[in-house]
């Protein structure tokens, strides 16, 4: 299996979108904004934001972290100059899939949920969705559908 | 709206490094307005513009203050939705001062969008207000505002609502507003940018 799971962070430290393939030969398994997944995103988020911070604090303000290695996954990072997070799973043959997420983001982020003028583009409601504790996704069916006709031949690629 | 023909990141590199000069800036610009932006027929715009600005005046009774403040709260929503397209298109990174904020709305906003480049003059001695000169304005040009519009309707307050709305995603509180324009008889149109303050990104909850 090439990708395991795609994630996306909003400027809130919220989770807005996950999508988490179990299945090898079937691209259509697996959950999508699952309420499961609600602590693994958090602990997600919080590897990659200590991570991010480490690689600031030696570097300058705009270098990010690009991908970080494990054992057995690699994870591939987009932070967009507004605060969004882009966020792959795929496994170590996956050397850089930047213009996947760039493509992830440019043309069907942008599409279906910048554009869509009646979807919120802001996740959290109020100050009490701030910083964590929001539970707002996106749900919009062409946004989940395009994410799933793009990325659904990576998952089993070899 | 056409797909990304240049790879993203061979420009992001370039600019990254490059973005203290303003003319690279102003090349960038310039490709991504010719390679990446679909094309409309500009009197379409400016006629939709106007039928939304007249039916405002007929809605709110002429009462041009509210006109004002309806089309800088529309102008706001698109603008949080448009610096998405903008960042998705441009991949730049944050502007480190405010200088570069203006290069970037200047040569590559205003170019992306509406084929313009308005001039950056008229420097607060902080450094942290410009004025923007527009010398030519799409939103305007068969416009003829009627006598009793002339001294209170800023005719083209949306575009002070879409940088609100726009600087505040990239974390810059900023105040917007008109100060001339040429349908009131000016010399000039005149928009002036002047920031608040830097907002801070969030951190999640218990990291402080």
């Amino acid at each position: 299996m090439a990708i395991y799971s795609f994630w996306i962070f909003d400027r809130h430290c919220n989770c807005i979108f996950d999508r988490e393939w179990t299945l090898k030969a079937d691209s259509s398994s697996g959950t999508t904004n699952s309420k499961q997944n609600e602590d693994t995103a958090k602990l997600i988020y919080g590897m990659i934001y200590s991570l991010q911070s480490i690689s600031r604090r030696i570097s300058s303000s705009t270098n990010s972290v690009k991908t970080i290695s494990t054992g057995k996954y690699r994870i591939h990072l987009l932070p967009t100059t507004t605060g969004i997070w882009f966020v792959l799973f795929s496994d170590l043959k996956q050397q850089d899939l930047s213009q996947v997420l760039q493509y992830l983001y440019g043309e069907i982020y942008v599409r279906y949920v910048a554009r869509n003028m009646l979807s919120p583009v802001d996740f959290a409601e109020s100050t009490n969705e701030t910083r964590g504790q929001g539970f707002r996704k996106i749900n919009n069916r062409n946004f989940i559908r395009a994410v799933d006709r793009f990325l659904g031949p990576m998952v089993s690629q070899l | 709206m056409n797909t990304a023909s240049t790879n993203p990141n061979t420009l992001q590199s370039g600019v990254l490094g490059g973005i203290s000069s303003s003319k690279s800036l102003k090349a960038f610009g310039e490709t991504i307005w010719k390679t990446k932006t679909a094309k409309v027929n500009a009197e379409l715009f400016t006629l939709t513009y106007g039928s939304i600005v007249s039916q405002l005046c007929s809605d709110y009774q002429r009462d041009f203050n509210k006109v004002n403040n309806q089309l800088f709260a529309m102008g706001r929503s698109i603008g949080v939705r448009l610096i998405e397209d903008f960042i998705a298109r441009s991949a730049l990174p944050r502007c480190d001062n405010m200088v570069q904020t203006s290069e970037v709305i200047s040569k590559v906003a205003f170019k992306v969008f509406l084929n313009i480049t308005p001039h950056v003059t008229n420097w607060s001695s902080a450094k942290d207000a410009f004025s923007l000169i527009l010398d030519e304005n799409p939103l305007s040009d068969f416009v003829e505002l009627p006598m009793d519009a002339m001294k209170e309707l800023w005719y083209s307050n949306i575009l002070c609502g879409v940088l609100k709305g726009a600087l505040e995603m990239v974390q810059l509180d900023c105040q917007i507003w008109f100060v001339s324009d040429v349908l009131r008889g000016d010399a000039h149109t005149e928009m002036k940018v002047k920031l608040n303050r830097i907002l801070k990104d969030e951190i999640p909850a218990g990291e402080d």
